[in-house]
């Protein structure tokens, strides 16, 4: 007699414990925490499938609420918040004296400081391969925010970005005290698809 | 702040909805769904199917149709994420200077560990799918996540994501036809393949065989998706 009513009581505590869940999910603004309450949530659901005797679906809740989506939902953020320059020029620009101690790099975590977002600097050999006309396709298909080139003659570096992009009018206001470094904005291009 | 009073009342409102709804939902189950099991599939479920957990019986052999298109419907939700993620130019797998000092060194030793034992419990909840809770569907999303544990641990890992994809188109038509071939030896479709005079250990091969299939095809799908998401991100 006492088993039975101590499962429904922890069963009401539960439900109660979700409703609580669902309105922090809802108000809360940091998306870190808001995925492990997410977490939490299905993790409370599936104790929920089992007090209620059904614990072949309180396994895929488990494996697909807990494990695969806040995966998911972890890299898609991690990825939203990253600020990706490709850097072609490959010289002291970046890293001299094998520290990112370069110009351009201060210039840019200066720049990325300022609107919290993630320095993320890549030399990806297959990218950089592709030609200077391409850059611009580059920008629209992928996920390279900023694409650093050098024009050699008049040793003075090239910073390209979409023009639609805010960020972009920060930085070339932010650029001007330097006088090697040049901003370009690509137009805007009506997307065939 | 008004946004959110607004989502709460709305939220009410619906929690309102789904009790008053749940209370027809009560009825139902009490008469009709009560008896059907009662009566059908609890007495005569073990001995008909060769399926100790009566879930994997209706899911495999009684109501084997609604289980293929609900396999179905993971597969046109991977076509649908892959092509909404397809680009022109090849950027896959592009290396980062930062992405090997982003995961701390803690998880990825502790991911090494773990990677073994979620495996073999993924897979044991397949085989055992007509034993013990769990089956294909359930397997297949423990050993998904198993594999994205990897992602993890080894940072450089290539995926071909058109391989993993084709892999899980002819494995569900395989599953289809392989529900099919119960036409030749009981006369109907999506039942199973033994006849109905055969002993439960023996039919329970078929269960066996087709949790399997299911669990390869759902932990295919899965990872598709995940490696969809990851390189959209490159």
């Amino acid at each position: 007699m006492l088993n039975v009513t101590m499962i429904e009581l922890t069963a009401y505590a539960l439900q109660v414990l979700l409703i609580i869940l669902a309105i922090a999910i809802v108000v809360h603004r940091n998306n870190g925490t808001i995925i492990i309450l997410i977490t939490s949530f299905s993790l409370v659901t599936a104790s929920l499938y089992i007090i209620n005797k059904a614990p072949d679906v309180a396994i895929a809740e488990v494996a697909i609420g807990s494990a695969i989506i806040p995966l998911i939902y972890v890299i898609s953020i991690s990825r939203q918040r990253e600020f990706i320059v490709l850097d072609k020029a490959m010289d002291d620009f970046i890293i001299s004296d094998n520290q990112f101690t370069g110009v351009g790099y201060i210039l840019l975590k200066r720049f990325t400081d300022l609107y919290h977002l993630e320095l993320n600097i890549t030399n990806d050999a297959r990218l950089c391969s592709l030609g200077a006309g391409r850059d611009q396709l580059l920008c629209e298909q992928t996920n390279v925010d900023l694409i650093i080139t050098k024009d050699e003659e008049t040793n003075t570096y090239i910073l390209k970005g979409k023009k639609s992009s805010v960020l972009l009018q920060k930085l070339d206001s932010m650029a001007k005290d330097y006088d090697n470094i040049e901003v370009v904005q690509f137009k805007d291009r009506d997307f065939g698809d | 702040m008004t946004k959110h009073f607004i989502i709460i009342i709305l939220l009410g409102v619906l929690l309102a909805v789904f009790t008053v709804a749940m209370q027809d939902i009560e009825v139902l189950y009490n008469t009709a769904l009560k008896s059907y099991l009662i009566e059908g599939v609890i007495p005569r479920g073990f001995v008909e199917t060769g399926s100790r957990n009566l879930v994997t019986a209706i899911l495999l052999d009684y109501r084997l149709f609604d289980s293929l298109f609900e396999a179905g419907i993971l597969l046109i939700a991977v076509s649908g994420i892959i092509w909404i993620s397809k680009h022109d130019i090849e950027e896959k797998n592009a290396q980062f200077m930062y992405d090997k000092y982003k995961t701390p060194d803690l998880f990825v030793t502790f991911s090494r560990l773990v990677y073994p034992l979620m495996l073999t419990f993924g897979f044991y909840v397949i085989v055992n799918g007509h034993l013990s809770p769990g089956g294909g569907f359930q397997g297949g999303a423990i050993v998904a996540s198993a594999i994205l544990i990897l992602y993890y641990i080894d940072h450089d890992k290539e995926t071909n994501i058109g391989l993993i994809v084709t892999v899980e188109k002819f494995l569900y038509i395989a599953i289809l036809l392989f529900a099919s071939l119960s036409i030749f030896t009981r006369g109907t479709y999506f039942t199973n393949v033994f006849p109905p005079t055969a002993s439960p250990d023996v039919q329970a091969i078929y269960l066996v065989i087709l949790n399997i299939m299911i669990g390869f095809k759902v932990a295919l799908g899965l990872w598709a998706i995940f490696t969809a998401f990851l390189k959209e991100g490159r």
